[in-house]
């Protein structure tokens, strides 16, 4: 045991050292991990390019939005990513930690285990500004997508979508209690949300109650509020406060409800 | 009065600083109870824990040893006594706390990916004054297997790895739960080593095991939790002698009656099989039977000594303590 000696690297318990540690790690895991990337990055991707080559060989605008199928559809694609990232990958995530029993045995450490939550929120960040990226210049460069995104429209609207759907993530990740009950339940609302978001029709396409609906739920106002901003035009008051408000509740739920073992 | 109090504490805090007077208790755990819903699993449990020394907690399966140092890490909360760690509560001091205490956890699993190397490196970086992650692995015998993931380690593997992370730290204190659960056995002989190597740079280790050769070699002090009540709280070879454990056996030069067998310091029990007289008791029972026997004219020949055994010992005191029954061998 005299053989062992101290770290010769003086690793400091302040902040950043383990934080930046706890980042590198979440990373590397989220990036072994096929659920995160092919949810998160793989999806969005996949839809740009069929929506992209659907609107190259129809051409032509949908209904009297003045707007092609790819332009119509960048927002919606965005939000997929962001759905991908927060209800599957990091409910997943959370929920095994929980059971496996790391995150106790994180909370036996001089590290709160609230950082590894923070780590798992950054690195999901970090997924969907790529998805975000991508989707943008994808649609622009590949696909003649015509954009002309108005920036603090387009970060405010951002910011909101994220807050409002990484939020519903994390009530997932608080109240579903087994690795086997995450994936059904996480599957069935990934799909409910897709179509929210206008995956298969838009609700300007459908009009009515239904369209009504898709505009208030949570994929539906963030998928709006960014249709608005990547034409330059302010988001409409109703989706911010739509997106404010599931923000708030989703929120709420998941402080309340959140168990660490 | 004030002064001869002064200089009481003074004297008592003077000999806690040499380093050789290690008398002062490092944890202390009063009237510990936890229940979960209507089950009693700790019930009113009181000990205390010297610095620097191994001490075990032995008991069958549910019957409180878990939830005891689960109370002393702080990862559970009483539902009445306390524990104090340095004179630090692990509720409300935890974080002072975590900085000096390692622990194991029984049946802790990590994210499946990660690999041996990255979670050493990860829990360094938790804290001010690490061990040095390749020495520890070497140490461990588990270097060569820094790049592989959790998923695919052995269940020993799984084990040194998690001992592993309880180390890392450099800790003061360290809290072992089932230790070499999983282990063949030639790296439960190494890992022994390893303990006895942190025992000796001063670290205080709370071993939680259920094999009774684990306590024997490794523990200075062991506290039996039967039911969630201490049973017995001595050294392995008193409570091993609890049993009736050490035994002699001899052929007398001439007749000894039992009532001479009886008056002889240390002997609790005799039997007698042809020719043969085994006595069994406690302490130094050979020297002190044939010294006894000597001074009244007998003569001992054929002798046979046997120690404790702390297995014996275990199956003795477990079954002995009916549920929720304080009779028995309390030794508080």
């Amino acid at each position: 045991m005299s053989t062992i000696g101290r770290n010769q690297k003086s690793k400091s318990d302040n902040s950043t050292g383990h934080f930046s540690e706890l980042l590198k790690v979440e990373g590397k895991l989220a990036l072994r991990t096929p659920v995160g990337i092919g949810t998160g990055i793989g999806l969005p991707v996949i839809l740009l390019i069929v929506f992209g080559l659907i609107g190259n060989v129809e051409g032509g605008t949908v209904g009297n939005t003045g707007l092609t199928i790819i332009d119509l559809w960048v927002p919606t694609i965005m939000v997929i990513g962001f759905i991908g990232i927060s209800i599957s990958a990091l409910p997943i995530t959370i929920v095994r930690y929980r059971e496996i029993g790391w995150l106790r045995r994180i909370s036996t450490t001089p590290v709160p285990v609230s950082r590894i939550l923070a780590a798992q929120l950054v690195i999901n960040l970090i997924f969907a500004l790529a998805t975000i990226l991508i989707v943008i210049f994808g649609s622009e460069l590949i696909f003649g997508a015509q954009l002309s995104v108005g920036i603090p429209y387009f970060v405010l609207s951002i910011m909101l979508s994220i807050a409002e759907i990484f939020s519903l993530g994390l009530v997932l990740a608080a109240v579903v209690p087994t690795q086997a009950a995450v994936q059904p339940i996480t599957g069935g609302l990934f799909f409910l949300l897709l179509f929210l978001s206008g995956l298969w029709i838009q609700p300007v396409q459908v009009g009515g109650v239904l369209a009504t609906i898709m505009y208030y739920s949570p994929a539906g106002a963030a998928v709006q509020a960014l249709l608005y901003s990547v034409y330059n035009y302010p988001p409409p008051y109703t989706a911010i406060l739509t997106m404010i408000g599931y923000t708030v509740i989703f929120a709420f739920i998941a402080i309340r409800y959140f168990r660490w073992e | 009065m004030e002064g001869v109090e002064l200089l009481g504490s003074f004297q008592l805090s003077e000999s806690v600083k040499s380093p050789k007077a290690k008398t002062e208790p490092a944890i202390i755990v009063r009237n510990l109870v936890k229940k979960y819903g209507d089950f009693v699993a700790v019930n009113d449990v009181s000990f205390s824990i010297k610095e620097g020394e191994i001490f075990g907690i032995i008991g069958p399966n549910g019957a409180g040893k878990t939830t005891t140092v689960e109370c002393i890490s702080g990862l559970r909360v009483p539902d009445s006594g306390s524990v104090s760690i340095f004179g630090l509560s692990p509720l409300k001091d935890r974080n002072k706390i975590r900085k000096f205490l390692g622990v194991q956890l029984q049946q802790s699993a990590m994210p499946p990916r990660l690999k041996v190397g990255e979670a050493v490196e990860l829990f360094a970086s938790f804290y001010s004054d690490p061990l040095d992650p390749n020495d520890l692995l070497e140490t461990l015998g588990i270097k060569d297997i820094k790049n592989s993931m959790f998923k695919n380690l052995s269940g020993g593997q799984k084990q040194r790895l998690s001992i592993s992370l309880a180390l890392i730290g450099n800790p003061r204190i360290a809290i072992l739960d089932e230790l070499t659960t999983g282990l063949d056995p030639e790296a439960r002989r190494e890992t022994w080593t390893l303990i006895e190597g942190i025992r000796d740079r001063g670290v205080t280790v709370i071993l939680v095991t259920h094999f009774m050769d684990e306590a024997e070699r490794l523990c200075d002090r062991l506290a039996l939790i039967n039911h969630g009540k201490l049973g017995v709280l001595d050294t392995p070879e008193a409570i091993a002698a609890l049993a009736g454990g050490n035994r002699l056996r001899f052929v007398p030069s001439e007749p000894v009656d039992d009532k001479t067998l009886y008056a002889i310091p240390g002997v609790t029990g005799v039997e007698r099989k042809e020719r043969y007289i085994t006595v069994t008791g406690t302490g130094d029972l050979a020297m002190s039977v044939i010294n006894s026997l000597a001074k009244i004219g007998v003569h001992v020949s054929d002798i046979e000594a046997r120690g404790g055994n702390l297995d014996d010992a275990f199956v003795k005191l477990t079954k002995e303590e009916p549920p929720n029954d304080s009779r028995g061998v309390a030794k508080p």
